[in-house]
């Protein structure tokens, strides 16, 4: 399945990224950018089915992840670092325009393209993290507080308490408690609780991935660790501060936004389906299609890789005026 | 008039000056103006502009960036980047003009870097520009302008010496400060009198130890209360945040153990990025920066152009030096209005 892509590793933005590439390079050019904890192997079925319907896909190991650099201190983990990486990519391959879609911090990571350089941006597909309204009297970190100690986003803050809950676990365990992980709420663990003890192992694994396909992942994490990955939520309150020049400001860019109904975060009444399918983000996005997959969960393109890899296709074609 | 805003988490002052009269009694609003000062200076420097085009029909808007004069000034150098001060920038516009509103801007000096990084990052919410003194330059990965100024000029040249000052070894201390403490001893009204009457071409040396005795006499355009005016202001606010503006042009790492995110790092996604927005650009040929290693060829010889493709038009004035609009206020103003006029 994945024995044509290619890897190979291109200097951007002073660090070297690993890359995995596959498809016709004379075609238009479809950067995939993946989440938390993950790789570019987050994307195989979508780099297969793509590639094979007249797009060259290109998808990094983004910055502190796997096979790419992995600079120490969160500072060099802001949106502008991420956004510039992006960036020299599409340089390389000399790429006025690119279609680009992310998940989880790679859906951050889209979002902020779409601020910084919406020149270099023809469409986004965004999963799982749609894009909100920058609060200029509010700062994560205090956002944050209201939930607790036992929110995900603030265990992971202090360097160096997140990795060493990970490290009571081997690294297959931690892999298979995210990405298997249904649990809809905000991932807020019990008192005295660190997140990686309290998220659950299923006994049986779910169809839509194996144990091989697991410790693929888990083999690149025990080698790079997890600081880098950490170093993104880190970074949050600096991200905050550097995207005020973006206060208020409405996407441009045509975008579609995926996500399944089970996704983090999707448990009660306000839950991220709820603002996505509201006004308040049609009216700062309002070029946008939004798409719920029933019973889909977090790691979505994974899990309905055929759906998720359709939904891209075709609305990445109709920018081309391409239908089927 | 003197405003204050709370804008981007700092409570900034601007002045304002608006139309004495109205456009033919229509109901559009005046075309807003938003100008932005250089560095030894403040909100002052466009007093001359602000008379002569508020009587023209515009709405004149002069802030004191961040750091300076009458505006907050955070303390740490982290907060003085490009993004902080864009979103200083477009805060004031969203309060005080609206937030679906473009302006016109005129920058000079830092206030023309600042411009320049505004037009890169929102666009949209600028009509056009006049810029003065400081050209564009796309960020360069492979360029370090302090190594590149200290290849020119040496360690003495003033912005090599408004950077970090101390790097101990193995040890995470970064120690600013050092030019601070050198411009209390010279005195606030010595230092300012120094920078605002540089005439010379070549560069701004600092050597440790180098001697303010020498009388200045003011030039014709600087009087005695402008001085004042900028005396007290510096007097109150001091110099740091003014120099922080210099201590964010390069990347800084200390060990590679300890890294700091400085408008250069940030400005890496713009690498290769054009600015899209109209500009007419005016310098002085006797201003220093003209003068700097590069920068006539740059100008004239179309690679200025090739990175602000919309440069409607480059004016080099004789004579005048760093300061031109407050040398040849007239002049500069008609050159403003000449050009906001076609828009």
């Amino acid at each position: 399945m994945t024995s044509e892509v290619r890897e190979k590793k291109i200097k951007t933005n002073g660090i070297w990224l690993n890359v995995a590439e596959k498809g016709d390079e004379g075609e238009p050019l479809v950067l995939l950018l993946h989440g938390f904890p993950e790789t570019w192997f987050s994307w195989r079925h979508q780099i297969d089915f793509l590639s094979s319907h007249g797009y060259h896909v290109v998808a990094p190991d983004l910055r502190g992840y796997a096979d790419s650099d992995s600079p120490p201190t969160h500072e060099s983990y802001t949106v502008s670092h991420l956004v510039a990486d992006v960036i020299g990519l599409l340089d390389h391959y000399g790429t006025a325009q690119a279609f680009v879609a992310g998940h989880d911090w790679g859906a951050i990571i889209g979002w902020s393209l779409c601020l910084f350089r919406p020149d270099r941006v023809k469409g986004f597909v965004s999963l799982s993290v749609p894009y909100s309204p920058r609060d200029p009297n509010l700062k994560p970190s205090d956002l944050f507080k209201s939930f607790g100690d036992g929110l995900y986003i603030t265990q992971f803050q202090e360097p160096g308490r997140a990795e060493a809950a990970f490290a009571k676990h081997d690294c297959l365990t931690v892999m298979k408690k995210f990405l298997l992980t249904t649990r809809s709420d905000f991932w807020v663990a019990p008192p005295n609780t660190e997140i990686i003890d309290d998220l659950e192992v299923p006994s049986t694994l779910p169809d839509w991935i194996t144990e091989e396909e697991i410790q693929v992942y888990a083999d690149k994490f025990q080698k790079s660790g997890f600081t880098g990955p950490l170093n993104y939520y880190r970074a949050m309150d600096l991200n905050w501060e550097i995207l005020a020049p973006w206060q208020g400001y409405k996407i441009v860019i045509p975008t579609k936004f995926i996500a399944g109904d089970k996704d983090i975060g999707n448990e009660g009444a306000n839950g991220t389906i709820k603002y996505v399918k509201g006004e308040m983000f049609k009216s700062i996005v309002p070029n946008l299609e939004v798409v719920v997959i029933e019973d889909g969960h977090h790691f979505i393109q994974q899990e309905m890789s055929e759906r998720v890899s359709q939904e891209i296709l075709s609305f990445f074609n109709k920018l081309r005026n391409i239908t089927e | 008039m003197n405003r204050f805003v709370k804008v981007n988490g700092i409570n900034m002052h601007f002045a304002e000056k608006t139309p004495s009269f109205t456009d033919n009694g229509a109901s559009r609003p005046p075309p807003v103006i938003l100008f932005l000062h250089g560095f030894p200076e403040l909100w002052y420097t466009w007093r001359h502009q602000m008379v002569a085009l508020s009587s023209l029909g515009y709405r004149t808007i002069a802030p004191d960036l961040r750091g300076y004069g009458d505006t907050e000034a955070p303390e740490s150098a982290d907060a003085y980047t490009s993004l902080h001060v864009v979103g200083d920038l477009i805060g004031l516009i969203d309060a005080v003009v609206g937030d679906r509103e473009k302006v016109f801007v005129v920058g000079h000096d830092w206030g023309a870097i600042i411009a320049w990084h505004l037009c890169l990052l929102r666009p949209d919410r600028v009509k056009a520009l006049v810029n003065m003194s400081v050209v564009f330059e796309p960020w360069n990965l492979k360029r370090k302008p302090i190594s590149m100024f200290k290849s020119f000029y040496g360690d003495d040249y003033y912005i090599c010496r408004f950077q970090v000052s101390q790097e101990w070894g193995f040890y995470i201390l970064q120690e600013y400060g050092e030019i601070e403490a050198e411009f209390a001893k010279v005195g606030t009204e010595r230092v300012l009198l120094e920078m605002l009457t540089y005439r010379n071409t070549g560069p701004i040396l600092l050597p440790k130890g180098k001697s303010y005795d020498d009388p200045v006499s003011l030039p014709s355009w600087l009087t005695e209360y402008d001085v004042k005016y900028y005396v007290s202001k510096y007097e109150k606010s001091g110099f740091t945040g003014p120099v922080n503006y210099y201590r964010n042009m390069d990347r800084v790492t200390i060990n590679f153990c300890f890294a700091r995110c400085r408008t250069w790092e940030m400005m890496g996604a713009f690498s290769n990025a054009q600015v899209k927005v109209p500009v007419k650009f005016i310098i002085g040929d006797k201003d220093l920066t003209y003068h700097i290693p590069g920068t006539k060829k740059y100008i004239h010889e179309g690679r200025f152009k090739s990175h602000v493709p919309l440069l409607d038009k480059v004016v080099v004035i004789k004579g005048v030096g760093h300061f031109l609009h407050e040398e040849r206020p007239d002049e500069i103003s008609k050159h403003i209005h000449d050009y906001f006029l076609t828009f």
